[in-house]
């Protein structure tokens, strides 16, 4: 079921692939298209980074790329934006903070993601980083958008440039990667839940998927 | 003084008289019937491969005075086998619950033991108040990247066993199926059927939590399903159902972004709406028969259609005759 809305707007993302980082809120229809349009993006970008992130983790190899790895978390690793979050605290946001939560945790995200680019192993791999880069920057992009067409300020100054703290040794540095990925893709989970809320408070266009199979 | 043995299925059990000497006189009895002497070895008494038929009270009398030395309750069993184990949120995002039975009984009392691990914290599974074999746990933090391990540990006299489930928050949620599943025909619409239902009551926040459904349905007299997919709203109107025939409907539900889709709701049937046959009095009144307006039709005993042997004369006569016969044929019709 979910895979027809991800292909409907895999379309609409390839066939706009240029006009993407154009994407300006203000001009559209109002900030709900807005909106659903990012909530789609979070969705399509979570779709493609279980593909990637299990290529990469093979990459990684053992054990990294074992279903039951639960490592603990380490002090070093928490310079990545957790998504991790009280649930009173959640539920209680304002759109602005939790719109800006979004913001800077992807746009630091993608500066890690970035420096991963030029290190990963075979030129494939770097290519679909590569790819993945370009449509997470679009996802940034989306949010600013949404958050000037409702008139909130972009969080200030730049993210902290990564690289600064290099990983004393190769098994460390691959456990930075392995938390990097799984916090990406909880951030992608949240932030689904994140436009959820917000759709509702914008007035909406609402998009009502409606899809119709014969004989499954 | 009396005791409870456990033993295993299987095993040779030798039980001693209390305090007696081997060579003493002894009767022992099962369940209060008296046991052979084939089965004693002095004063001891050996069952051999015992079976689940033989738990029950085994007593040891002294010989002569009948005296009670010996009592005790033989409970023949298994050490568990891996117990199995399955977690689940319903109730996203409150928390989850763990459920698990044996798969093969093991006709002694078990204990059962939970342990669940978040990270580094260990977490308080409650106690279901009504199924003794499920507990529940609260989430503290929401969208964790740490995953949650659950272990089992199912303990009795003959030994113990156990597993594990490790999992993301996300990966465990499956919401109850949709309650209260309605369908109605639509009037003067004989293609149509309203489906409507509601949310299962056991989600808690379906305004930042939305759901979204799957409706499934057939006529009884084909195999094959059809499909819809819904993301918004309660309800949904069939539009091409086979006219007259009885459907079958079902509807399920998932969280919109995370986790699997809940198990089938309860079906439901529903006929869509059919044309009602037409009175045959408005029949009689369109053609002007001289018979007198009731509200049952009766043909003219000048019409009958059996009645070959009827002369067709004056033209008078033949205009009843015919407008006899179409209202015969009604009558025929709706009888």
């Amino acid at each position: 079921g979910d895979s027809w809305g991800i292909f409907a707007f895999l379309c609409a993302a390839l066939c706009n692939l240029p006009a993407l980082p154009a994407l300006n809120c203000t001009e559209e229809p109002g900030a709900g298209r807005c909106i659903q349009q990012t909530y789609d993006l979070t969705r399509y970008l979570e779709h493609q980074l279980r593909t990637l992130a299990g290529t990469y983790l093979n990459y990684l190899g053992p054990p990294f790329n074992e279903p039951d790895f639960n490592p603990p978390r380490l002090a070093r690793a928490e310079r990545v934006p957790s998504a991790t979050v009280d649930l009173d605290l959640w539920r209680g946001l304002t759109d602005n903070a939790r719109l800006a939560a979004n913001y800077r945790a992807y746009s630091r995200l993608l500066c890690y993601l970035r420096a991963l680019d030029g290190t990963a192993g075979t030129a494939e791999l770097r290519h679909r980083l590569g790819h993945f880069c370009s449509s997470l920057q679009g996802l940034v992009l989306s949010i600013a958008g949404v958050m000037s067409s409702l008139g909130y300020p972009l969080p200030a100054g730049p993210p902290v440039p990564p690289g600064t703290s290099v990983a004393s040794n190769d098994f460390l540095k691959k456990m930075d990667d392995f938390w990097l990925l799984k916090e990406l893709q909880t951030w992608l989970w949240r932030s689904a839940k994140d436009f959820n809320r917000l759709k509702k408070k914008v007035p909406p266009a609402v998009v009502t998927l409606r899809l119709e199979a014969r004989g499954f | 003084d009396s005791h409870i043995q456990y033993e295993r299925v299987g095993a040779d059990v030798t039980m001693k008289c209390g305090s007696m000497d081997w060579d003493a006189a002894v009767t022992w009895t099962a369940n209060g019937t008296d046991i052979d002497e084939s089965h004693l070895n002095g004063s001891y008494l050996i069952l051999k491969n015992v079976n689940l038929t033989q738990s029950g009270q085994y007593s040891c009398y002294e010989g002569s005075s009948w005296h009670l030395k010996y009592q005790t309750y033989l409970r023949v069993g298994t050490p568990p086998k891996e117990p199995l184990l399955m977690c689940r949120s319903n109730n996203y995002p409150k928390g989850f619950y763990c459920s698990w039975h044996l798969p093969t009984p093991t006709s002694i009392p078990n204990s059962f033991n939970i342990s669940v691990i978040h990270g580094t914290k260990e977490m308080v599974c409650e106690k279901d108040v009504f199924l003794k074999n499920r507990c529940h746990i609260r989430y503290i933090q929401l969208f964790s990247t740490v995953k949650y391990k659950v272990t089992l540990t199912v303990t009795n006299a003959l030994g113990k066993n156990s597993t594990s489930l490790t999992f993301d928050e996300f990966t465990i949620v499956k919401p109850d199926p949709p309650e209260s599943v309605v369908a109605k025909p639509v009037p003067n619409n004989p293609r149509r059927l309203e489906v409507s239902w509601q949310n299962p009551s056991s989600w808690p926040d379906p305004e930042s939590f939305p759901l979204k459904f799957f409706l499934r349905y057939r006529p009884l007299i084909l195999d094959q399903w059809q499909h819809v997919e819904l993301s918004d709203g309660t309800s949904h109107t069939i539009t091409d159902a086979y006219a007259g025939k009885e459907y079958i409907i079902q509807v399920a539900a998932k969280d919109n972004d995370i986790g699997t889709w809940s198990d089938w709701s309860v079906a439901v049937h529903a006929t869509p709406w059919t044309e009602e046959p037409k009175h045959l009095t408005t029949e009689a009144q369109i053609t002007e028969t001289t018979s007198a307006s009731t509200s049952s039709f009766m043909p003219p005993p000048t019409t009958k259609i059996c009645d070959k042997g009827a002369v067709v004369g004056s033209g008078a006569v033949a205009a009843r005759w015919t407008a006899g016969l179409v209202l015969a044929a009604y009558g025929v019709l709706f009888i």
